[in-house]
């Protein structure tokens, strides 16, 4: 006993120190915690409203769920104050097509099987499931079938709450075929009833993009358990609103106040967040410190999927990606979420006060800005949910509101940031801004669906754009891609190139008029309980190891796709076959700053243009099908498809697309070899002919003769002369590297458009002010030549130049300074000068004057026309200063020509 | 008229003037210059002359060591006691709201660290650049008392202890033939330390700048910078001032100095400098590796039954909070002291007393938005004069021996010249310490997200703005805090 009580003192007192250590510590820990509350900004705000009263829950009934337990009706609740029936009638995203309605392939895309422009009745071959015309035999997807597999991805009302003929779902009445009163019994594949009155149905969901954390996972569990009344309602499990013990959902008072009505610090509504809009669009990262992490090519949201586009204002250098080059990628993802702009600041309900802007066409001219508009309050009852947009490759519905939304040009001024940029409005007028401003997307994206075989998980084999290594894991190296650039429709109608991933999906179809194999077909022909059907095991294991590798399970020789077809055969399918198609996807975000864009000229004017430049489609091509373009994208796909030795499909865009011509790109190659023929011919015809000379001067003596000098070319003529032949090389040397960048690909483009044209108006004033000069002094005649003998006095001009002149014998023709030039250069000065030099001065003037004056250009055939002439004529020019040269050599001494045009002075024989 | 064989050339000059004139003319500059040379105001690094053969030893005393370079140096001492590593001490100056002008400085400040070091100098002296500071009898006069060594020394092996004499092991005549200008150690061995242990004080400060990567300080890091390429010295006035011993903005130093202001190639963000110091975005958190003291709970000291650790307690001075990597507080500032309590300087127990606090206002347009540390505190004060009290804690009677506030408080209210009546508690006070070293290039500065947005770190309000400028306006605009 005695010793233990020291023991226990000793023990209570650790127990007392740590506890004071500890008091002090939580109190020095509080009182920082007090200053450093104090100094953080208040609570995350989002884009609350701060006027959004509270508001009671009311069921389809109009009385408060907190007395019936029932689920939410959001058109009640939302709709005692806003005009509910006005927003679910006036939205795209709620009709998605069901509007649009029509018999199966009378749709844009032309798809036999698709019987809507919109998301309800298009075929979407990455998802594969197609809701099916009425009247098919075998069916894939029924409404209720629709809902609880696509709904997640749809807000509600419409086809989750209408019929194709316009009645509520609820008052269908019940009939055995009907594709809208009965559900495929997935073991089956028989229509089964589906009871409408107990699933009720899935009402416009304005929780899911108004409030700040939307339960996406728990509302698509009550799609999928086929509990649709309820599906707004578990939008809000998670706060304190509503819990969910299985299938039965029970309010919570508590969140409630005194007066049954949900507070605003319990349910916040707000306008949506990039979270709101991302949550079915693609993936938006709105958090600063969370590194934005997305595995190697299983990217998770819809745009993500298709094009790589990533909304956040992270610096890739501090994602937790597996980026190449990480440490160089010293920008955002998107400079729009940089500067926080949000989705809707562009994407704005287009009836908003705020943003609603005229279009310049309906416009009166007298207008910049009309401020008569909806006033607030009108605005906030009936928000039109009709959000403004662009024009996608791969949206049909709604083509009335395309090109709604605000333009690059809206908000940003062109001219005072492109000043570098020579051509300016001939670039905008080919170039969509993306083209330059999306020059790369920085992670991956899908290239290849390929549903003519299925994985294991019942997934389609994918192929992966901008990423290597194991593409499916964080291993995966993130390369990104080059979108390919397709020419789009802008909002005048006008087409310019537009970045775009292309995505092909390959798959089995059947019949007449076709459809898709049905998945559940699909899953039947290669799976037998759970495991490969032995005979696809026998027929796929190319390395017979037992086991069907990802790299084997690909239809790549006959033997596979016939045994998969005899199976699907078998199933009673008629005539299966494998096609493929090709959707374009545009690409509009992910926008880089001026520092992140193409800005590298001969990135599009040289041989490997983007302009031109092909993209990856596929690296096997399933049963050697060859794959078409999906209808209705209004893009101009005229390029063509071709398959490298490895069987790998390519899509090259078309070489020549109409009226563009890209300097240094488009050329025409028979032109210049003739051109080069040309210059070759005549260096070769001066070197052989100055060969002779020498020959024969060698072997013959010349008398000695008494020569003069005269006075031959005044001050002016000469200035004139020197001038015109520095400008003239200078612009062929430099008219060279434009026309050819690669060559010369230590030169700068930029630069050498720039001298090119100032070098071009000195040579027209120069040649201005000596037409002016020879006019005046009556110079002009000695090109004129005298019609009396002239062809006479040609041919002994040509005869001395190929027979006297070796011989010694004199020129025919004194030269003095009343007359300069023998008849022979007389013609050639005369075309050169009055035919050639105005010719290449107006085609190179029209070329410069593209952007100035694009009709004129335009009528006289355009770029196309204009530059193959001017670059023809350059050629001539060239090999007339190789000709022009030579012959001065062929005065009384080699040099006096070139002496007297030095120096004025030359020395003839007297 | 015969004409010089020549002349011709004449023709072709100018000839090719008329091509070559209209080029250089339409040629664009290169794309605007977006800064002049920022290394043009970087002092070159001249070689010091090497003095191991110009010394002379034996030196018993640093005093001997000083006398020794004032042979040569004739002026050096007299420079040295002008400025303030010598003095301690601020000129005059007129500081708002208060009827005399005053002086500040380490010499007669309070702080809300060690509170002060009236009576305790000769432990805080040991940072004095001058030799045998014990008392408040120390001759400021003497020119043998000042420590050449302690920013000169480049052996790295110069130590001060008691009243800023050499400690016992220093070899004297090593470190005198070893003088050279100062480099990162001399002036780290104070300022990295203040407070009394590596980044205790500053935040900004610590050993990390000894050898910085370049993401901790791109100037010391990446481009080998040292301390005086900034603080450049001339007659050994250093530039450079903080208010936490200094009341006005004089000498200070900016970057600007060598960077332009609208050196950014996106006007939005040469759109701020006007209302955001350079610092704001370039120094994103502070203490970037080192924790530093955030707080600082003097009313637990002395007790044995706390747990001693050098960043939680120690008995001798009482409770401790230390962070690292933190957002700063950002304020507006023009560089001035809009309040710094002076001994005597009646308190309000109930309200948080500021030590000192920065000046500027959102109207005030030479004041930016900056980044501070802010140091929290309990000190002792008298309860019934309401006046902040300095204790003695060094040498004899002090806190640090004797664990007696009573005693401590009275012997340091006697030497400062306090009026203690025998009853204290503890008052809550902060002191403000501007963020500015350990600068990040610009691919660290924050951007847009983290100041702006819902998850910006700013509080708008409280900055006198409506709300987030990126919505409401900056400070200029019509739609926004109009001056």
């Amino acid at each position: 006993m005695g010793n233990r009580a020291p023991r226990l003192n000793r023990i209570s007192k650790i127990f007392v120190s740590t506890g004071i250590s500890l008091l002090v510590i939580a109190g020095a820990a509080l009182a920082t915690a007090n200053v450093v509350s104090a100094r953080t900004p208040a609570e995350k705000k989002e884009q609350a409203s701060p006027l959004h009263p509270s508001f009671p829950f009311l069921d389809e009934d109009g009385m408060n769920v907190l007395e019936t337990g029932n689920p939410v009706s959001t058109m009640n609740t939302c709709g005692s104050c806003h005009d509910s029936a006005f927003i679910a009638e006036h939205s795209f995203h709620v009709s998605v097509g069901l509007n649009d309605l029509s018999s199966p392939g009378k749709t844009v895309t032309e798809r036999p099987w698709d019987i809507s422009p919109g998301f309800f009745g298009t075929w979407n071959p990455l998802e594969y499931r197609y809701l099916s015309p009425q009247g098919d035999k075998k069916v894939d997807l029924t409404t209720p079938d629709w809902i609880q597999l696509y709904g997640l991805r749809h807000v509600g009302g419409g086809p989750a709450m209408y019929a194709r003929d316009g009645q509520l779902l609820m008052d269908l009445k019940y009939s055995s075929t009907s594709l809208e009163t009965n559900i495929v019994n997935p073991e089956t594949g028989k229509l089964e009833r589906w009871d409408w009155q107990e699933s009720g149905v899935v009402e416009m969901n304005c929780f899911l993009c108004h409030t700040p954390n939307p339960n996406n996972d728990s509302r698509a569990n009550a799609l999928q358990n086929g509990d649709f009344k309820w599906a707004n309602a578990a939008t809000l499990v998670g706060s304190d609103i509503i819990s969910v013990t299985g299938d039965s959902y029970t309010w919570n008072p508590d969140a409630f106040g005194d007066n049954n009505e949900i507070q605003p610090d319990v349910l916040q509504i707000q306008d949506p967040t990039n979270n709101n809009c991302g949550s079915c669009h693609g993936l938006v990262h709105d958090n600063i410190e969370d590194p934005l992490i997305s595995l190697g090519c299983t990217p998770e949201r819809w745009s993500t999927i298709t094009t790589g586009q990533i909304i956040s204002s992270q610096k890739m250098a501090d994602s937790g990606m597996n980026l190449a080059n990480k440490d160089e990628l010293d920008r955002s993802w998107d400079v729009h979420a940089e500067r926080l702009l949000n989705c809707v600041d562009c994407h704005y309900s287009i009836n908003n006060p705020l943003f609603y802007q005229e279009s310049e066409e309906s416009k009166p001219d007298h207008l910049i800005f009309d401020p008569r508009r909806v006033e607030i309050g009108e605005y906030l009852e009936k928000p039109l949910h009709q959000f403004a947009r662009g024009n996608s490759a791969q949206s049909q519905v709604a083509p009335e509101l395309n090109d709604t939304m605000r333009t690059c040009e809206s908000c940003h001024t062109v001219d005072s940031t492109h000043e570098w940029l020579p051509y300016l409005d001939s670039h905008l007028e080919a170039l969509t801004c993306e083209s330059c401003h999306i020059p790369r997307l920085y992670s991956s994206g899908n290239m290849v669906h390929d549903w003519t075989v299925l994985l294991p998980g019942d997934l389609p084999r994918r192929e992966c754009r901008g990423a290597e290594g194991d593409v499916d894991s964080m291993g995966a190296l993130l390369t990104g891609f080059e979108p390919v650039l397709i020419p789009s429709p802008d909002a005048d109608g006008d087409m310019r190139l537009a970045p775009h991933n292309l995505i092909t999906t390959w798959f089995w179809i059947y019949g007449d008029p076709p459809r898709p194999v049905l998945f559940t077909d699909l899953q039947a022909v290669f799976f037998e309980e759970g495991d490969y059907h032995p005979g696809i095991v026998l027929r796929f294991d190319d390395n017979n190891d037992g086991e069907l590798s990802a790299d084997e399970l690909v239809i790549n020789t006959d033997a596979k796709e016939d045994f998969v077809r005899d199976r699907l055969s078998l199933l009673g399918l008629s005539n299966p076959r494998i096609t493929g198609e090709i959707q374009p996807y545009s690409i509009n975000h992910d926008v880089a700053s001026a520092d992140w864009a193409l800005e590298d000229c001969t990135a599009c004017h040289g041989e490997e243009s983007r302009i031109t430049q092909s993209i990856k489609l596929a690296a096997v091509r399933p049963g050697n099908a060859q794959p078409e373009f999906v209808l209705g994208t209004e893009r101009d796909l005229s390029g063509n498809l071709t398959t490298d030795e490895n069987g790998a499909l390519y899509y090259n865009p078309a070489s020549d697309i109409e009226n563009l011509y890209v300097f240094g790109h488009n050329k025409l190659g028979w032109l210049d070899w003739i051109g080069l023929g040309l210059f070759g011919a005549v260096v070769l015809g001066v070197v052989t002919h100055g060969g002779l000379r020498f020959y024969f001067a060698s072997r013959q003596k010349t008398a000695e003769i008494k020569t003069e000098k005269i006075y031959m070319y005044g001050a002016y003529e000469r200035m004139w002369h020197w001038l015109q032949t520095g400008v003239i090389i200078l612009l062929l040397l430099t008219g060279l590297v434009i026309h050819r960048p690669d060559t010369f690909g230590f030169m700068d483009f930029r630069n050498m458009v720039l001298v090119h044209n100032i070098v071009a108006t000195i040579l027209a004033v120069n040649a201005i002010l000596a037409l002016f000069y020879h006019l005046a002094s009556g110079e002009i005649q000695q090109y004129i030549p005298h019609p009396k003998g002239f062809f006479d006095q040609i041919f002994s001009q040509a005869i001395y130049y190929l027979k006297g002149m070796f011989k010694g014998e004199h020129h025919p023709f004194e030269k003095t300074p009343e007359k300069k030039l023998n008849p022979l250069q007389q013609v050639t000065y005369f075309g050169l000068l009055n035919v050639l030099l105005p010719l290449q001065g107006i085609t190179g003037i029209l070329m410069w004057g593209v952007q100035r004056w694009p009709s004129l250009a335009a009528r006289l055939g355009g770029l196309p026309v204009l530059a193959p002439v001017h670059t023809i004529v350059a050629w001539l020019f060239a090999s007339f200063i190789v000709l022009h040269v030579y012959l001065t050599t062929t005065g009384h001494t080699v040099v006096s020509n070139l002496e007297a045009m030095i120096t004025g002075w030359e020395d003839t024989p007297s | 008229m015969k004409l010089s064989k020549f002349t011709w050339l004449f023709g072709a000059v100018f000839i090719i003037g008329l091509i070559v004139i209209p080029i250089l003319v339409f040629f664009p500059g290169k794309e605007k210059s977006i800064s002049a040379d920022p290394w043009k105001n970087v002092p070159l690094k001249i070689p010091h002359i090497e003095h191991s053969a110009i010394i002379q030893g034996p030196f018993e005393t640093g005093s001997d060591v000083t006398r020794a370079c004032l042979e040569c140096h004739e002026e050096a001492a007299q420079e040295v006691m002008g400025t303030v590593h010598w003095t301690w001490e601020s000129q005059p100056y007129n500081l708002e709201g208060r009827d005399s002008a005053v002086t500040v400085g380490k010499k007669n400040s309070i702080n809300n660290f060690c509170i002060g070091i009236q009576g305790n100098w000769p432990g805080c002296t040991s940072c004095h650049a001058g030799y045998g500071w014990e008392d408040a009898n120390f001759d400021f006069s003497q020119e043998e008392l000042v420590d050449c060594l302690v920013c000169h020394d480049n052996t790295g092996t110069y130590v001060k202890g008691y009243a800023g004499l050499p400690v016992e092991s220093v070899d004297l005549e090593e470190i005198a033939k070893s003088v050279a200008l100062p480099t990162r150690e001399n002036c780290g061995s104070c300022h990295f330390k203040g407070g009394g242990g590596n980044a205790v004080k500053h935040g900004d400060l610590d050993e990390t700048l000894y050898f910085p990567p370049s993401n901790v300080d791109i100037h010391m890091g990446e481009h080998d910078f040292l301390c005086t390429d900034c603080h450049q010295t001339e007659n050994h006035n250093i530039m450079g001032r903080s208010i936490s011993v200094s009341l006005d903005d004089a000498n200070q130093v900016y970057c600007t100095d060598c960077h332009k202001e609208d050196l950014h190639e996106d006007d939005r963000i040469n759109g701020h400098v006007d209302s955001v110091a350079c610092q704001s975005c370039h120094i994103p958190n502070a203490a970037t590796r080192d924790a530093t003291k955030m707080y600082w709970d003097w009313s637990t000291a002395g007790s044995d039954e706390i747990e001693e650790s050098l960043h939680t307690y120690l008995k001798i001075k009482g409770s401790f909070v230390y962070e690292d990597n933190f957002t700063p507080i950002y304020l507006w500032y023009n560089g001035g002291v809009a309040e710094r309590y002076i001994y005597g300087d009646v308190i309000d127990p109930e309200e948080i007393v500021h030590i000192n606090y920065p000046a500027g206002a959102i109207k005030d347009s030479t004041a930016k938005i900056f980044p501070f540390k802010i140091h929290l505190a309990k000190q002792p004060y008298d309860t019934v004069n309401n006046i902040l009290l300095q204790p003695k804690t060094v040498g004899e009677g002090g806190f640090w021996t004797e664990f007696d506030w009573d005693l401590a408080l009275q012997l340091g209210s006697d030497i400062v010249g306090l009026n203690y009546i025998g009853e204290y508690d503890f008052a809550e006070t902060d002191m403000y310490w501007p963020t500015t070293h350990m600068v990040k290039a610009a691919n660290e500065a924050l951007t847009c997200d983290q100041c702006h947005g819902s998850e910006g770190r700013m509080d708008w309000e409280a900055l006198g703005y409506y709300g987030d400028p990126i919505e409401w306006g900056g400070r200029y605009q019509s739609n926004s805090y109009q001056p």
